[in-house]
């Protein structure tokens, strides 16, 4: 029933550092149906933010994109002008939430000329500039405050950013987000500044949106926990790779590579007590310097011969709609990853 | 057979923002925040105490009054039988040799100019600076280096150099300097990535084990208070809503604000959907507390008598502690 409304396939992406070249993303694959939620997780350094910002083409200078498509909608993101971008895609089919909503908002201006001038420029074709517009503008500005759930939007519309709390700001920062067009939304580690109760908040309202609106939301986060209450599907990135994709129950229920179940057991659970955690040992290795074969084998308690010497593990339906990157499990068949 | 290291009595700690000098002398236009607004707490020796609540609700304020980082307005910090609120400087001194703090922001409590070892040698100098060589403080600093498993050559590093986690462990290490018998873990985990975060837990377990320390583990994580902790506190506004056996208050959730917040604590369930108790609106500004129990803007369970009356502490048995109406029959 469900078509694909984004499809990612072998996005491939340098950051050129002077001498450096980092694989910031390599062969990203995958793709997102209407109103779903895609969980992206790994560690800090993964790709995931970079991930977020190729889609939407707000990488910095130094990012080069060597292979790949992004289709969206039929058409391929990476084709397309700045302006073309400008005027169909960023801002308005596609849109991007960020981690710090208080450093995204601008604190000199009130909450009402930062939305209209969002909504100014999401109409800007049909831009006539005569005061009717204006109020116009404000009254959508404030149904959009009243879909994000803050109360009294008419007399809130007017104060400043510091007037409001995270919470609150991030939901203005959704508003923006949200206009009636967009079918993709970014959450870039949206909820991770927020306490848990507003956490609860946020997520329900952006999954309300999903199944409501039938946005498709790509949810960035290093949160499992949270992941594993929004997400549909998860994706677990390791230095730029893919390494794990699937439904959240069989990703989280059964992982089948290494590395998910090891961040999985690193969580202090609800049951263990004074059991020790997983620490992977290690670190995620720079990325201009991935050991050969598996990136992860360095760290891997069941590296073996195959995972060192090979080229870099495919990602392999390994059952059904479940993808993985192991070569263990791929010749040896399913693999229980019990960790000490 | 376990004995209170430290005993919080009725401690009050209030900021005040006034409009300028005007308000200071009239006292007119002066805002009391009330952050820590009487608080009992029993901090047993050798073991975790945990401390929970959203940001706002006085948490971290009341690690900085155990220090005296902030002046208490009233109560009694009772350490080893003394109290810390009276202590004079020399006094103080001796305590924040036995008390260290781990502060939630791991890059800025380190000085971005000294490096690593003499981040970690400063506390040896201040106190051991007369007896000790400066080969016998090298030698400490690598020993502690090593005990929080980094690398002695580390010590020519400087801040900039490490990564999140390892700057936490210099924060470590430097906590331990002094031997101390009482630490406050101020989040220490955060901003960490997951399985760096488990190494600091671990890290932090065996320290105790090893050393015999007592912490005072400041967290909003309730899965890491759970698992680290023996006993905890919820507070909520500046006063503590729910304490006792961490094991007792997650079974229980006594408190109608436990409860929500334990629920909406996201989890890996694979396959289950779990109730979420969502609360509406945000914590209330400390200025103005709601009168009676400080939860009832926002409690499911409100009823009249909220309002009217602020609701003591009631006993439910074995260390367990609720303020909450619900349970007074």
């Amino acid at each position: 029933m469900s078509e694909p409304l984004l499809e990612v396939s072998n996005l491939t992406l340098n950051y050129n550092l002077g001498s450096r070249k980092i694989r910031a993303l390599d062969k990203v694959s995958f793709s997102l149906n209407r109103g779903e939620v895609l969980g992206v997780a790994g560690e800090s350094g993964c790709g995931k933010s970079t991930l977020g910002l190729a889609i939407i083409r707000l990488l910095p200078r130094v990012a080069e994109i060597k292979r790949g498509e992004i289709i969206f909608e039929g058409t391929d993101l990476l084709k397309l002008s700045e302006e073309q971008m400008d005027r169909n895609i960023r801002g308005r089919k596609v849109t991007m939430i960020f981690q710090n909503p208080q450093n995204a908002l601008n604190p000199v201006f009130r909450i009402e000329t930062q939305m209209m001038d969002i909504l100014r420029i999401q109409n800007k074709h049909k831009l006539s500039g005569t005061r009717k517009r204006r109020r116009d503008f404000k009254q959508e500005a404030i149904e959009r405050l009243k879909v994000t759930g803050i109360a009294d939007p008419e007399a809130r519309i007017s104060n400043y950013p510091f007037e409001f709390s995270g919470g609150m700001k991030q939901r203005v920062m959704i508003g923006m987000a949200l206009s009636s067009g967009t079918s993709l939304l970014l959450a870039d580690e949206a909820t991770t500044s927020l306490d848990v109760t507003i956490e609860a908040q946020i997520n329900r309202l952006i999954t309300d949106l999903a199944s409501q609106y039938g946005t498709s939301v790509l949810y960035i986060s290093h949160n499992l926990g949270v992941l594993s209450e929004v997400a549909d599907h998860i994706m677990i990135m390791y230095a730029g790779r893919v390494f794990e994709m699937g439904r959240t129950d069989d990703v989280f229920g059964s992982p089948r590579h290494p590395y998910s179940a090891a961040l999985l057991k690193s969580l202090p659970g609800r049951r263990t007590r004074r059991n020790r955690l997983l620490s992977i040992s290690g670190f995620v290795p720079p990325l201009d310097r991935l050991p050969p074969g598996c990136s992860f084998h360095p760290r891997c308690h069941f590296a073996k011969e195959m995972c060192r010497q090979k080229q870099t593990p495919p990602l392999i339906e390994v059952s059904k709609g479940h993808w993985s990157a192991c070569l263990l499990d791929q010749k040896r068949g399913r693999q229980k990853w019990q960790w000490i | 057979m376990a004995v209170d290291l430290i005993q919080i009595k009725n401690l009050k700690a209030y900021f005040f923002q006034g409009k300028g000098i005007l308000s200071k002398i009239f006292g007119q236009g002066l805002k009391i925040i009330h952050a820590v607004d009487g608080i009992n707490l029993n901090i047993k020796k050798g073991r975790t105490f945990g401390l929970v609540g959203e940001s706002g609700s006085g948490k971290s304020t009341l690690g900085n009054t155990i220090f005296r980082l902030v002046e208490p307005l009233e109560g009694e910090i009772l350490f080893q039988g003394s109290d810390v609120v009276k202590m004079n400087q020399t006094e103080l001194r001796k305590f924040r040799q036995k008390a260290q703090l781990i502060f939630q922001d791991q890059f800025g409590c380190l000085n971005p100019r000294m490096s690593s070892g003499q981040i970690i040698a400063e506390p040896l100098m201040m106190h051991h600076g007369q007896q000790k060589s400066q080969q016998e403080i090298a030698q400490d600093v690598a020993d502690l280096l090593r005990a929080v498993n980094l690398d002695p050559e580390a010590s020519v590093k400087f801040p900039h150099e490490l990564s999140g986690g390892q700057a936490r462990r210099i924060g470590v290490a430097r906590a331990i300097a002094l031997n101390p018998d009482f630490i406050v873990a101020d989040e220490p985990t955060s901003g960490l990535d997951i399985s760096t975060a488990a190494t600091i837990l671990n890290l932090m377990q065996d320290l105790q084990e090893k050393m015999d320390i007592t912490y005072l583990w400041i967290s909003h994580n309730m899965n890491q208070v759970r698992y680290m902790s023996d006993d905890m506190a919820v507070m909520y506004l500046g006063k503590v809503v729910e304490t006792g056996p961490t094991g007792e208050v997650f079974d229980q959730r006594a408190h109608p604000y436990t409860r929500a917040l334990i629920s909406a604590v996201p989890q890996v369930f694979p396959g289950k959907k779990k109730e979420t108790i969502f609360l509406e609106g945000e914590i209330p500004s400390p200025i103005n507390p709601p009168s009676g129990c400080r939860f009832r803007t926002r409690c499911p369970q409100v009823f009249k008598r909220c309002e009217e009356e602020e609701p003591p502490l009631i006993d439910l048995g074995g260390e367990h502690f609720c303020a909450c109406h619900l349970h007074d029959r």
